[in-house]
């Protein structure tokens, strides 16, 4: 015959001194003392709140790049963007060139001029010529060869982008 | 009554606790929001000068009519051996390039406190002798082989003393050292 499982309600308690202790305190409220997570959470946001930027970021730097470390202080602004990795230039994302060929001067690349003046013609058809110099954000790797980097600025004065910025990372962090 | 046999009061003072829930509610808000929308890498431009063979002028070109400030503004002139600073009272040699461990990677670097001192020296020679003419743009004349973050060195060095509209130039070795042998013949070189 089977035997049926006990009906009594008996919390599961260890040691009869727990359960005494338990129901003497029955009818009292446990509360978590929550101050000094309180204290964490107000020096978290206070940091968060010195590193929040209302603009967001207007350049995605791109993963096969490193940017170099400098102390200026310009801030960015959206401009066509151009990314000059260790083997390929893209421009607003899409490859151009190949970097594979031996860079024999700093003369204009053709196919990234081209690719620029159709921006230009394009930017200048939508939003009309407000007379005022067309800019172009330029990040290249830190590795980046200085005859490579006059080929890609050289390309950008050919097709009309006389204001060309660097994009670089601010030194100490901030 | 209400005194036990004792005679002291069995009610206890209790302390009077803030509620923080709610607190602890706007935090959980607050917290994600603000790590989504910050920021730890600041991303910053420097705006380059056009220059000759870069802007529009085209490449090779040179404009005979010159203004002053042009006539005056020096040049860092980065070989993969040494750096010079070329002025319009001479042509410095600054330090000679040295290699660095930076990132498990062997690179090229220069003294840039050097570079500092002799900018600092231009600096105050420009304005003691030509007050009036302000001169903030610098050409850095690069051998093709020069590393960009290099540049960027440089630039900044330069931008500490007032020259911080910076241009940059690309020679291959064979013509910065003509040009140099040419400034040396004249005299130029220090």
């Amino acid at each position: 015959m089977a035997m049926k499982p006990s009906q009594r309600k008996v919390p599961l308690l260890l040691g009869y001194k727990k359960n005494k202790a338990i129901m003497r305190g029955k009818d009292k409220k446990v509360t978590l003392n929550l101050t000094s997570m309180i204290d964490m959470f107000t020096i978290l946001v206070v940091f968060l709140l010195k590193s929040y930027s209302a603009e967001g970021q207007l350049i995605t730097i791109s993963d096969s790049l490193t940017l170099p470390q400098s102390v200026s202080a310009e801030t960015v602004e959206l401009n066509l963007d151009i990314v000059v990795s260790r083997d390929v230039i893209l421009v607003d994302g899409d490859p151009v060139y190949e970097i594979g060929e031996q860079l024999i001067d700093g003369s204009p690349i053709p196919l990234l001029v081209d690719r620029l003046s159709d921006h230009m013609e394009y930017t200048l058809a939508s939003r009309g010529n407000t007379g005022e110099d067309m800019e172009i954000n330029i990040q290249a790797d830190v590795a980046t060869p200085a005859l490579l980097l006059q080929k890609v600025m050289a390309s950008c004065g050919a097709a009309g982008y006389v204001t060309q910025n660097l994009a670089v990372i601010k030194a100490g962090g901030e | 009554m209400a005194q036990a046999a004792s005679g002291r009061s069995r009610r206890k003072k209790r302390a009077e606790e803030l509620d923080l829930l709610p607190v602890m509610n706007l935090f959980c808000v607050i917290i994600p929001f603000l790590l989504f929308s910050a920021s730890f890498l600041e991303i910053t431009v420097i705006e380059m000068s056009p220059t000759e063979g870069i802007g529009q002028g085209g490449a090779g070109t040179t404009n005979l009519a010159k203004s002053e400030e042009e006539l005056l503004q020096p040049r860092i002139i980065m070989t993969t051996d040494e750096m010079f600073l070329g002025t319009v009272f001479g042509t410095i040699p600054v330090c000679d390039a040295h290699w660095v461990e930076h990132d498990g990677e062997t690179i090229r670097s220069y003294d840039y406190s050097a570079l500092g001192d002799e900018l600092d020296n231009l600096r105050n020679e420009l304005t003691t002798q030509f007050p009036s003419v302000p001169v903030s743009k610098i050409i850095i004349l690069a051998q093709d082989e020069i590393r960009y973050s290099n540049l960027i060195d440089a630039i900044d060095t330069a931008r500490e003393y007032g020259f911080d509209q910076p241009g940059l130039q690309v020679s291959a070795a064979e013509v910065i050292a003509r040009q140099l042998a040419a400034m040396e013949a004249a005299g130029g070189v220090e």
